[in-house]
């Protein structure tokens, strides 16, 4: 599952390289497809649910799930670039939000609260606490700058499925839902608005926007609870090996 | 990739049952009896579930039961057949 995330994170590297303007949202895609079969991989998005593509790409008011198609990025947009892939059975997720040449700072702001959000949520990722811990961390950290979390989508465990048991909101009081053990995967993935935080989905069936068109910023990591804390599963295994045996004797 | 909120489905509405049957007596609490047209489990106590078009079922009328997936002697009616 390491291995799966690295991937997804190296060609999220890839792609942020090639946002720039001008280019099309498919040609996004054609590359995320690449860059994944290339490393060995299958996308795990593409036929999910009867979703099209690789890569869900999602421009400024759009939160999550956005189609691939021909429209062009633009300087000043952020996008949201939200990847998956299959290896050896696992499967990795991830996203981030990017610019697009000189963005506004009210979105540069929105980014970085957004990112910070998502560290919160995966700090609360250790054993005695539950996942109700994480919701309260992303939204506090999001709220604390005056920005609102998306109910209507949630992060998700994560392992020979693409959305396992248990699903883990990004809102809520801690100390509720399920207790956090050792070996449980989870995909951590707080998406914040500008304005309210009511969603939409678009005819399209898959494009969610906020429902006020105001900006929103998504990142998302895959994240293993050890005896010692988190692991970001795209990062090498960040605690002594010593004392992981001498935790599991 | 996030994923829609709210319980995943186990079960429920998409997997129940849907058996024919004949209301044959009116119980308190909205709650009729149905008989089956099936040879196991004759007949169910079944609720109403759905739209105004079940208002006042009375005994002899043909409807359509979804049975409970857990507990064999119960179901939902959803339609007039």
């Amino acid at each position: 599952m390491a291995r799966a995330n690295r991937i997804v994170v190296d060609t999220l590297d890839a792609l942020e390289a090639a946002a720039v303007p001008g280019t099309t949202t498919r040609e996004m895609d054609r590359i995320a497809r690449e860059c994944i079969e290339k490393a060995g991989a299958r996308p795990a998005f593409l036929g999910y649910r009867g979703y099209p593509a690789t890569l869900c790409i999602s421009v400024n008011e759009e939160v999550v799930h956005g189609i691939p198609g021909s429209r062009k990025l633009r300087e000043g947009d952020i996008v949201g670039l939200d990847l998956g892939c299959i290896v050896d059975g696992f499967f990795g997720d991830a996203a981030r939000t990017v610019a697009v040449g000189r963005v506004s700072e009210e979105a540069l702001r929105l980014m970085k609260a957004t990112r910070e959000a998502l560290f919160a949520g995966i700090d609360a990722c250790r054993p005695t606490r539950r996942v109700g811990d994480i919701g309260h961390a992303v939204q506090t950290h999001a709220e604390s700058h005056g920005y609102s979390v998306v109910r209507e989508f949630v992060g998700h465990g994560i392992g020979t499925s693409l959305h396992e048991e248990p699903q883990v909101p990004n809102y809520g009081p801690p100390g509720r839902r399920e207790r956090l053990v050792p070996g449980m995967c989870l995909a951590i993935e707080p998406m914040v608005n500008v304005g309210r935080p009511e969603v939409e989905v678009l005819a399209d069936g898959w494009t969610a926007v906020t429902r006020d068109r105001s900006l929103s910023a998504h990142f998302e990591l895959s994240v293993a609870v050890t005896p010692f804390g988190p692991w970001i599963l795209s990062e090498p295994y960040p605690y002594a090996q010593g004392e992981a045996e001498a935790a599991h004797a | 990739m996030p994923e829609t909120a709210g319980r995943p489905r186990t079960g429920g509405a998409s997997a129940a049952l849907e058996v024919e049957g004949t209301v044959r007596e009116q119980l308190p609490n909205a709650l009729y009896r149905v008989e089956l047209a099936t040879e196991a489990r004759a007949s169910v106590t079944a609720h109403l579930g759905g739209g105004s078009a079940l208002l006042r079922l009375r005994p002899g009328d043909a409807v359509v039961v979804e049975l409970a997936p857990y507990d064999a002697g119960r179901g939902r009616i959803v339609r007039r057949r």
